[in-house]
């Protein structure tokens, strides 16, 4: 039977419009899996050397185990979002005589194939193989990686219950943040404390079998949660949500573009799909930590010019990327209807430019690192509204991928919106500010840089009607070509 | 109303619609009948000009549909459910609806109170996204969103199909009463004879992209069609 299903899952698979839809996409995948997968694989080759020279009174084994609670803990976090369960179309075989059983197994075990198992065996393999030729006790060793190869599993099936539920996630997310400021804050030791449970799995190989209990449980747990729910009515059948609804009178004040801007509002709040990019946008705001925390970029203000772009530009571009995809479902309704592209262009942008405002009020607390670098975010920001805000919703004309809102998108399969264009329309994004900032910054002096941006920025507002009408001239040309690659449904 | 020129479609060199000549008065209610893939959905959306025609075009009230929007303000359509913006209420679509065809909330609340019947208190207060409708509500919250704006062109595809038998009584009221008003033209697209004789006064069938009858509906219609049907 399981032979069975496989075929199938190879056809559902294999035949699927994504699939099919050029090398270009394919290959990137593959590039983006052997990147991460190459990621962890140096890690964990070289995490051990690394530690032991930056600790050397330490054991490196200990370290790591230390740290071990926070990389389950965002292990939970990041497949809450990104790893899609597998629902197999189950009702199919409700009719047909297959046991229950054979088909919730399989369920199960396809998940235990997903790449997010796999992905943190590229760190923990190669760390065992350096600990066993360290001379390592082996026991200690091997029992430990199995450990941890459970717990990665069990965090798997957990992650099946707990994708029906937000509260418990958004637990788990606080748990997270308040550890790593705990910890980050020498408030409490809790890396130390959540260590000793890890050490003494290490230390004692006969507690591998808390893991693997852990992982029985939890698998049969799963088990019983999807056997329960075969039925029509249960857990197959989509859930009906109960509706909020809100007038949104209060967008009244936007005149013409109203009805759009309360659509797209609509649009955002009760779609996953939409949400999730939301969510994203929201990790944007922390890009500038990563560039502004790094002496070697103080000397590269170009590369601060860029990374200050994102700060703002985070649910920009991810959304504007995707505009008209957003409305793909309804395309057809919305060609046929008495809608001027115009209008329809300007709640889209309109949108985005509240996205960057309201980025901006929250990436005041970046004054922090001085107010070369919130001048420098409030550059960017301009940048965003004035030419970025264009050039992506230039892009996502071009796009043209149906979408459906109300899905997650799937981890490495995302290839809804992405294609060889996007990656030209990218360009621009990236090294415009860039060039921007960098040739007056050379010729003059920072400051002047930082002006020139600025009013790159303000130069697009100006000009805002001929971009929305240069658009707008390639929304009528791509009309048909559009309405008939929404109508082929993802 | 609508005049159909040399109009012809066809994909990788296979004609899918090809009309040569057809008008459609102003007032008149038309029906389109025809086996599966007979071009019934093609002419439709030629003449919300979704696709693009091979050759010829169809006027819309003097308006060539391929080459201005002109036509949009006097002209709505329910095609299928995706038509429907499904993370909305079926309030909230028709409030929207209404806004893009200059409607204010209380015009759009006038026009539903008549349809109350067809509802079937289904639709208004329910407290649930059209997408988590059943296909047939969907079809009702469409067809009446099709009404909402004084629309002189009414264009349904397969308005029948996935109805109750109430419903699809009441459905047939309505587009009588619609067609008794001499300002609306109204097209129809159904798989069931009955219907369609009973609410149109002209039926034109198509197969394999061609008109082969134009008929204006008599007692003898029903008759007329089955026998070309069952051939």
């Amino acid at each position: 039977m399981f032979k069975r299903f496989l075929s199938l899952e190879w056809k559902q698979f294999s035949r699927s419009s994504y699939f099919q839809k050029g090398i270009a996409i394919k290959i990137l995948l593959i590039l983006a899996a052997l990147y991460f997968g190459g990621c962890f694989l140096v890690l964990g080759t070289s995490a051990f050397f690394i530690l032991e020279d930056t600790f050397p009174k330490e054991d490196p084994v200990t370290i790591v185990n230390n740290y071990l609670i926070f990389w389950f803990l965002i292990d939970i976090a990041y497949r809450y979002f990104m790893q899609q369960l597998p629902v197999m179309n189950i009702k199919p075989y409700m009719i047909i005589p297959i046991k229950r059983k054979t088909v919730i197994h399989f369920l199960l075990g396809k998940t235990t194939v997903s790449f997010f198992n796999f992905l943190p065996l590229f760190f923990f393999l190669p760390f065992t193989i350096v600990l066993l030729v360290q001379g390592y006790n082996p026991l200690n060793v091997v029992a430990w990686f199995f450990s941890m190869l459970f717990f990665t599993l069990s965090i798997n099936y957990l992650n099946f219950l707990l994708n029906k539920n937000d509260k418990i996630f958004y637990t788990i997310l606080t748990l997270l943040v308040a550890g790593v400021a705990v910890e980050f804050y020498d408030i409490y030791p809790l890396a130390e404390k959540a260590g000793i449970f890890f050490n003494t799995i290490y230390q004692k190989p006969y507690a591998i079998l808390i893991p693997l209990l852990l992982m029985v449980l939890l698998y049969r747990r799963t088990y019983s949660f999807i056997r329960k729910g075969f039925y029509l009515d249960a857990e197959i059948s989509k859930k009906t949500e109960t509706v909020k609804t809100s007038e949104l009178n209060w967008l009244n004040r936007f005149g013409r573009i109203a009805p759009f801007l309360k659509n797209d509002v609509r649009l955002i709040l009760r779609n996953k799909r939409p949400k999730q990019v939301l969510f994203m946008s929201f990790l944007f705001l922390f890009y500038g930590l990563i560039f502004y925390t790094n002496d070697s970029y103080n000397s590269m203000p170009a590369f601060l010019a860029f990374a200050s772009m994102f700060v703002t530009g985070g649910f920009l571009m991810s959304f504007g990327q995707l505009v008209p995809s957003w409305d793909s479902e309804y395309y057809k309704l919305l060609m046929s209807q008495n809608i001027p592209y115009r209008e329809y262009l300007e709640s889209k942008w309109s949108l985005m430019v509240v996205a960057v405002l309201v980025s901006f009020v929250l990436s005041t607390p970046y004054i922090y690192f001085g107010w070369d670098i919130f001048g420098m975010i409030a550059a960017g920001a301009l940048f965003n509204v004035g030419l970025n805000s264009f050039i992506t919703l230039y892009g996502g004309v071009l796009n043209r991928v149906p979408m459906e809102l109300n899905v997650k998108a799937k981890a490495f399969s995302n290839t809804q919106g992405f294609n060889p264009t996007q990656l030209l329309i990218a360009l621009p994004k990236i090294f415009g500010p860039m060039l921007i900032f960098y040739l007056p910054y050379k010729l003059i002096n920072f400051e002047a840089g930082l002006i020139f941006l600025a009013l790159s920025g303000l130069a697009g507002i100006v000009f805002k009607n001929f971009f929305l009408n240069k658009i707008e001239k390639i929304y009528q040309k791509n009309k048909y070509k559009t309405i008939a690659a929404f109508d082929e449904k993802a | 109303m609508i005049h159909v020129n040399n109009l012809s479609k066809s994909y990788n060199g296979t004609t899918v619609l090809h009309i040569n000549d057809l008008e459609i008065p102003k007032g008149q209610s038309f029906g389109l009948v025809g086996n599966n893939g007979a071009g019934k959905t093609t002419f439709f959306s030629l003449l919300l000009d979704l696709i693009q025609p091979s050759s010829g075009n169809i006027t819309n009230n003097e308006v060539i549909v391929n080459e201005s929007e002109a036509w949009k303000p006097f002209t709505s359509s329910f095609i299928d459910e995706s038509f429907l913006i499904g993370y909305l209420t079926a309030e909230e679509y028709f409030y929207f609806i209404g806004e893009l065809r200059g409607q204010n909330k209380a015009d759009v609340d006038k026009l539903l109170a008549n349809f109350e019947d067809f509802f079937h208190g289904e639709i208004l207060q329910q407290k649930k996204y059209l997408r988590d409708l059943s296909k047939g509500n969907q079809k009702k919250a469409g067809i009446v969103a099709a009404l909402i704006g004084n629309p002189e062109v009414i264009i349904l595809d397969e308005p029948f199909a996935n109805l109750d038998p109430t419903t699809q009584i009441r459905l047939k009221q309505i587009i009588k009463e619609l067609a008794e008003e001499k300002n609306i033209t109204i097209l129809i697209s159904s798989h069931d004879l009955i219907h369609v004789t009973e609410v149109c006064e002209r039926i034109v069938v198509l197969d394999k992209g061609e008109t082969v009858k134009d008929i204006k509906t008599s007692e003898a219609t029903l008759q007329e069609l089955e026998t070309y049907f069952s051939r």
